[in-house]
């Protein structure tokens, strides 16, 4: 795979800001998008721009045709048995608030959640605790911010209903060992809801092989569209839950006191759905896989490590994470003691266009629980450069001489 | 300290642009957590810190990190300058609005508001049958030892006082005369009027006044306001200034045979002697209720001196 050729793909990398190029190390936020997905998009503006599946003329047959594709194209990107196990949602928050409101969870119930969730897996089950009478339970995570495997299995040793935990950290940038956990999980009973939102962009999910039971996406951080994603679950498990978001497009049929639902995944997609969005991602999906995982990985770390070489020098810099690059795929998330992150993260966009985030993103829990006010991240992606890491880390390097 | 600098100059630019806007009711929402105790909340002194830090520091890094060090005291520095800036500008502004110059009363210093000084202007020009007295600035400008008996004067006795040097031929004079004919007009002071011809050759027009005065005070301030109406150009035609005086009935044989009167040339002299006391360096010169007032002012700052700031309430 030609890095150049990847670039040319991605229009923002042809624009400038004030005489310089755009530096964008902050896909974990939101990836950028190649112009095959703007394209895709725009082809259901232009061309057929209609409804699927309610009306019958030819550009409705369009849609439902393309919309049908990208469900197709996703279950194959995520390994599922059947196009039916995926759902089209907004994002990943509203795949877990789908399951989170959806399953049958009753008083004393059981959640487990890690303890670095992102809002997304923390203040559903939160809102159930106070609705439902559930009880929510937190696995601590490792200093280093490693799963602990020992401590979880410890854990189910008490009954476990579900249990929701971010495959890859958005704040480290670490994978749980997924495969084991859910090994675990299913040997005690618990069923297994994985937030991907991490991990899909980066390394290649097959759900079956998993056998996680639900895992949700957002389509904006793995080049799709804002405002898509999608949830998988397993047939006979979606089966067994009720929508939660009804109305328009959810029923076959209605009477004035009942109705008759669509089978799924229709039941849970609510409303007139982002039909352009939909067909974004499919279209984002296949273009992720026609990089290569492999291609991805060894960017991501390439990358990484330069970053991580180039920083650790820093006086005062605090990593957030394993120390080594390789475990945290493409995020380095770093405080410097006495300096607001968002200072650095202002300065850095100020003086060479490098768009970092900054802040607690969005776990606000774990800084809390540590008294650290906030942090910077850098995420990468495959279509950064090695001169974008050095131009980013000699940055850093400036601010932290005057700060 | 820096909120409040940026609230106020975004405040400002705001009005111009949208962007500055959101900004400015950040600082603004700063500001107020700041005056209430409360640490600001809205992260608007860092983001605006980093994005000053994050150009200058581009350009050098001594300069942002003296910058970085110093921060809150350049802000304070800022801060006074601002409000400094902004107590001159208010002055200015009031000082035109009521004298016609930023800097004060007769000031000829820039001033942003009348930036080509029309206010200011005075006629200097010498040439006239009077030479104008040097006088380099407007503080000797006084109405002591003056004695305005001899001045032709309206509504006599009224509590407010108008005393007018100008002279026919002027245009400064030309410009302020309608002027003060309406402030007579409408509140009713005392109006002595000094002619004082300093730029035509136009010191018959002063025998002529004295003695259409001596015939018929009321004719004389008739005349005047024909000869400030007049082409400048005419002023010096004495026929022209016949038929002036001939269209206000005046006895035309009486005021020949005064004209020709040695009496009145001595009395016109005197009149000069008395304007010259009162240090004028160029027409119009005006000392509403003894202020003096140099060059062709807005009507509103005649108004000012004479009724005070709500003037127009009367």
């Amino acid at each position: 795979m030609n890095l150049d050729a990847v670039r040319h793909d991605f229009p923002l990398f042809q624009e400038t800001y004030n005489g310089s190029p755009i530096i964008y190390l902050d896909s974990a936020c939101q990836s950028l998008r190649p112009q095959s997905v703007i394209d895709a998009m725009n082809d259901y503006y232009v061309h057929f721009p209609a409804c699927s599946g309610r009306s019958y003329h030819k550009l409705a047959a369009q849609v439902t045709q393309k919309c049908d594709d990208a469900r197709s194209q996703m279950a194959r990107f995520l390994g599922a048995s059947k196009k039916e196990e995926i759902i089209f949602t907004r994002n990943t928050t509203e795949g877990i608030n789908l399951v989170a409101n959806s399953l049958d969870l009753k008083s004393g119930d059981a959640v487990l959640i890690g303890g670095k969730e992102h809002n997304s897996n923390l203040i559903p089950w939160q809102m159930l605790v106070k609705r439902k009478g559930i009880q929510l339970k937190i696995l601590p995570t490792k200093e280093d911010g490693e799963f602990d495997l020992e401590g979880f299995e410890k854990m189910l040793s008490n009954p476990v209903k579900l249990v929701s935990l971010g495959y890859s950290s958005n704040l480290d940038g670490v994978t749980i060992p997924a495969e084991q956990v859910i090994r675990l999980a299913h040997k005690h009973g618990a069923l297994v809801l994985l937030d991907a939102a991490q991990t899909a962009p980066h390394r290649k999910i097959n759900v079956r092989a998993l056998d996680v039971d639900f895992l949700a996406l957002s389509g904006h951080k793995m080049l799709g569209p804002s405002g898509t994603g999608v949830l998988y679950g397993k047939a006979k498990l979606l089966d067994q839950l009720t929508p939660f978001l009804v109305g328009g497009d959810t029923v076959a049929n209605s009477t004035y006191d009942s109705c008759e639902f669509l089978p799924v995944p229709e039941r849970f997609e609510a409303g007139l759905q982002d039909y352009a969005g939909i067909i974004g991602l499919g279209e984002a999906a296949r273009y992720l896989q026609n990089v290569g995982f492999d291609f991805i990985q060894k960017q991501e770390l390439l990358l990484n490590q330069a970053v991580n070489d180039g920083i650790k020098e820093i006086d005062g810099l605090q990593l957030i994470g394993p120390a080594d690059p390789a475990r945290r795929g493409g995020i380095t998330t770093f405080y410097i003691e006495g300096i607001d992150s968002h200072r650095v993260a202002i300065m850095l966009d100020q003086m060479a266009n490098v768009c970092v985030r900054s802040g607690q993103h969005c776990v606000h829990s774990w800084f809390n629980s540590r008294h650290i006010k906030g942090s910077v991240r850098s995420s990468v992606y495959f279509y950064n450069t090695l001169t974008e890491v050095e131009i980013f880390v000699e940055n850093l390097k400036k601010i932290r001489k005057v700060l | 300290m820096f909120c409040i600098v940026a609230a106020i100059v975004l405040s400002i630019l705001g009005i111009f642009s949208a962007s500055n806007r959101q900004l400015a009711k950040e600082a603004l929402d700063c500001v107020f957590h700041r005056i209430t105790f409360r640490p600001c909340t809205t992260g608007f002194d860092e983001k605006m810190k980093a994005k000053i830090l994050g150009k200058v520091i581009t350009r050098s890094e001594k300069s942002a990190r003296f910058l970085n060090k110093n921060f809150e005291l350049l802000a304070w520095i800022f801060f006074v300058i601002f409000l400094a800036a902004s107590v001159m500008f208010v002055r200015g502004f009031v000082l035109f609005y009521t004298t016609g110059s930023c800097n004060g009363a007769n000031s000829t210093g820039f001033c942003v508001f009348d930036p080509t000084g029309e206010n200011t202007k005075t006629s200097t020009v010498t040439g006239g049958a009077c030479p104008v007295p040097t006088n380099p600035s407007g503080s000797s400008l006084t109405l002591q030892n003056v004695d305005l008996n001899l001045w032709p004067v309206m509504n006599k006795g009224s509590k407010d006082q108008i005393v007018f040097v100008g002279c026919y031929a002027c245009e400064y004079t030309r410009e302020a005369y309608p002027k003060i004919r309406a402030l007579v007009e409408k509140y009713g002071p005392e109006l002595y009027f000094g002619e004082y011809p300093t730029k035509l050759k136009t010191d018959t027009l002063s025998r002529v006044g004295y003695c259409v005065y001596q015939q018929d005070p009321a004719k004389y301030w008739q005349m005047n306001d024909a000869l400030f109406s007049e082409d400048v150009a005419l002023l010096e035609d004495e026929n022209a200034t016949r038929a002036i005086l001939s269209g206000l009935n005046l006895d035309m044989s009486s005021l020949d045979a005064c004209m020709a009167d040695p009496a009145t040339e001595a009395s016109v002299q005197q009149l000069f002697t008395e304007i010259r006391k009162t240090n004028f360096y160029g027409t119009p010169t005006l000392f509403i209720n003894g202020e003096p007032l140099v060059g062709p002012k807005p009507y509103r700052v005649y108004a000012i001196a004479l009724e005070g700031f709500f003037y127009w309430l009367k």
